[in-house]
């Protein structure tokens, strides 16, 4: 039950050894011989414990359900795909899902850019404290975080009586079992992961290259679009692909402050798998969240990437 | 291209202060450096000039502008900075091209002006590179064309060449004056390399813990040093601590009894420059002073030679002597005298 697990990987290709097939062969030999001893260990886990089940799991997602008997019966369809695409139970919980992914994305990078530029050009002796009190909330495990949630923003919970008895608001407003609290709840999960990736990059960047920007006359706002943003793009890549396939996947946060009514992807799947059984539909839908999260993954990449060559 | 002037600047970061009081005036055209070790506040200065500090007390005025309240993008310094901080997502070009996008200068204008200044660092025709494609001394070119091209008020370089290696920057810093002279560049420059400064100036400012100690031209520094901080910061020199016994008589600690010009009775130190003293294997009359001593260690530097001379258990003594054919040179160990003027010392007072 954890968030923090990534799904599917992106997969990279291994470093090539460019410069090693020019040299003498012996020492090209030995040079990819110790690659591959340091590359096996790795590969060969990522092949048996992530590769293999998804191959598996692809396979079942073909297979036909027989719901009188709960059982599985082998087969070569695409019914399932179908039937998903065909539900709007099912279409609603994937676009939730998006809309939620995309605004907690878009919600991080906002609020995560100003901290992590304070973080990374911090000349504090307490910065190293000030990450460890970003990474902080990462020791809370997502569940005790999201039972705290509860407690804040039921109808008689902390913020709503707080605001009441302050005459602030005369009604408690509803924020638990909504979008709003699995939003705010994944985007509390997820920020440390953008702040972390923004703050490396921008550490990277020579603060001179900012002050070259505004002694050659640009204010704070031209010197971010034509300067900073450019040079963090890496960063802000980085960190919004981990944040939204993070929130894409998200799972004890919308269970937990979402409610029963409320569905997102990762809960609709679990759902298929152990209280219906239907194996070959749970497998369908797992595929169909990969692939909607690497296309939108890789679109975002393309656009960023466009955006910044112009 | 503009006066600059600097008045009474202070600043102060809680108790430690950066600055102290600094003022001084570039004249239109001048090539001012600014000189001392690091944490002297010289860079320090500089950045209030440039406005990314803000001073704690004083004005900085720049032709008839005070612009000590305006931002660094409102004030027109072309800053060239030691890591060059080109921009390196942009090509040569575009880098050269940033300033004079800001200040709305019309297309065909600036193809134009660009081109211009390329041209006056040498790199016409490399626009469309990108800075990780050039060499060290061909980004500090580019970073040098790009605060021109904005054509500022004030020049300001902060340990522009402190990156480049020895032989480079011998190269550049001709070539930066030259520009300079050529466009009636006001300047100043940051540099704690004195040879650096020496070879580049119009005028020094020496600095040190956040005061200027004097300000001069390179033989106002060398020959007539306010203070011992100066003398030996530029140039090198030789400080025998003692006292002033009576104006003109210097006693050592080692006690070894001196003429010395002037000086006011109290603890001093008696500073003399390596190749003001002669050194001879035989006594040396006609001198105010010469003193026996013997030869400790030798260092040979091609054109000169470094001869370090016990004088007593507490006076030790370098001299430095041209490296001639005939010249005489010394081993270690050998008995030799030294001599020098009177007026060829200096005596600073503590």
């Amino acid at each position: 039950m954890s968030d923090t697990a990534l799904g599917p990987a992106p997969s990279l290709p291994p470093p090539s050894d460019g410069g090693g097939a020019r040299r003498a062969e012996g020492v090209g030999r030995s040079k990819a011989l110790t690659a591959t001893t340091l590359l096996a260990p790795a590969t060969i886990f990522v092949a048996a414990g992530l590769l293999a089940p998804l191959a598996i799991l692809f396979r079942y997602s073909l297979n036909e359900f027989v719901a009188r008997t709960k059982t599985m019966v082998e087969a070569l369809t695409i019914q399932n795909y179908i039937t998903f695409f065909t539900d709007p139970y099912y279409t609603a919980a994937l676009g939730t899902t998006i809309r939620v992914a995309v605004t907690v994305t878009v919600a991080c990078l906002i609020v995560g850019f100003p901290l992590a530029y304070v973080v990374a050009r911090t000349q504090s002796r307490f910065k190293h404290l000030l990450i460890i009190a970003i990474v902080l909330p990462l020791f809370v495990g997502n569940s005790v975080r999201a039972a705290g949630w509860m407690v804040v923003f039921g109808n008689k919970g902390f913020f709503n009586t707080t605001m009441m008895s302050l005459g602030l608001i005369d009604r408690p407003i509803e924020i638990m079992f909504t979008e709003k609290a699995v939003i705010i709840g994944i985007i509390a999960v997820n920020l440390p992961f953008m702040v972390l990736s923004l703050q490396s990059v921008i550490e990277s960047i020579d603060r001179a290259v900012e002050e070259a920007a505004f002694s050659l006359g640009a204010p704070p706002l031209t010197m971010f679009r034509r300067v900073l943003w450019p040079l963090a793009l890496p960063g802000v890549l980085a960190g919004t692909i981990l944040t939204f396939i993070l929130a894409m996947n998200a799972y004890a946060t919308p269970f937990l402050l979402g409610g029963p009514l409320f569905k997102m992807m990762a809960p609709v799947i679990y759902n298929e798998f152990t209280q219906k059984t239907n194996w070959p539909f749970g497998a369908a839908i797992a595929f169909i969240l990969m692939a909607v999260t690497l296309s939108l993954t890789l679109a975002a990449n393309v656009l960023l990437h466009r955006r910044a060559a112009r | 291209m503009a006066r600059l002037d600097i008045q009474n600047l202070v600043k102060r970061y809680g108790d430690f202060h950066a600055v102290k009081d600094v003022s001084l005036s570039v004249a239109d055209g001048e090539f001012v450096v600014l000189l001392g070790p690091s944490g002297c506040g010289k860079t320090t200065t500089l950045r209030m000039v440039a406005g990314f500090i803000e001073p704690t007390a004083g004005q900085v005025r720049l032709g008839d502008g005070d612009v000590t309240l305006l931002p660094p993008w409102r004030r027109n310094t072309g800053m060239v900075f030691q890591s060059y901080a080109l921009f390196p997502h942009l090509t040569v070009a575009q880098n050269v091209a940033f300033g004079l996008e800001m200040r709305k200068v019309p297309k065909a204008d600036m193809e134009k002006r660009v081109e211009e200044a390329l041209a006056l660092v040498r790199l016409s025709g490399y626009g469309a590179r990108l800075p990780r494609q050039l060499s060290g001394g061909q980004q500090q070119r580019v970073a040098l064309a790009r605060a021109l091209a904005i054509r500022p008020d004030v020049l300001l370089l902060d340990e522009p060449l402190s990156n480049l290696d020895a032989k480079l920057r011998q190269e550049v810093r001709v070539e930066i004056r030259e520009l300079q002279r050529q466009l009636g560049l006001t300047t100043v420059m940051v540099t704690h390399d004195q040879e650096e400064a020496l070879t580049m100036a119009d005028r020094l400012v020496v600095m040190n813990e956040g005061t200027v100690h004097q300000v001069g031209s390179q033989r106002d520094l060398y020959e007539r040093p306010a203070d011992r901080f100066v003398a030996g910061f530029v140039g090198r020199t030789t400080f025998l601590a003692g006292t002033v016994e009576s104006a003109g008589r210097f006693r050592t600690e080692g006690g070894l009894g001196l003429a010395v010009a002037g000086g006011t009775p109290g603890k001093a130190a008696l500073s003399l420059r390596p190749e003001r003293i002669e050194i001879a294997p035989a006594p040396l009359p006609g001198l105010d002073n010469d003193l026996p001593g013997t030869v400790e260690f030798v260092s040979y530097l091609g054109a000169q030679i470094d001869i370090h001379v016990r004088l007593s258990p507490a006076d030790r003594l370098v001299v430095q002597v041209a490296n001639r054919a005939d010249g005489f040179s010394p081993e270690v160990g050998q008995q030799v005298h030294v001599g020098w003027r009177a007026s060829a010392g200096q005596v600073f007072g503590e």
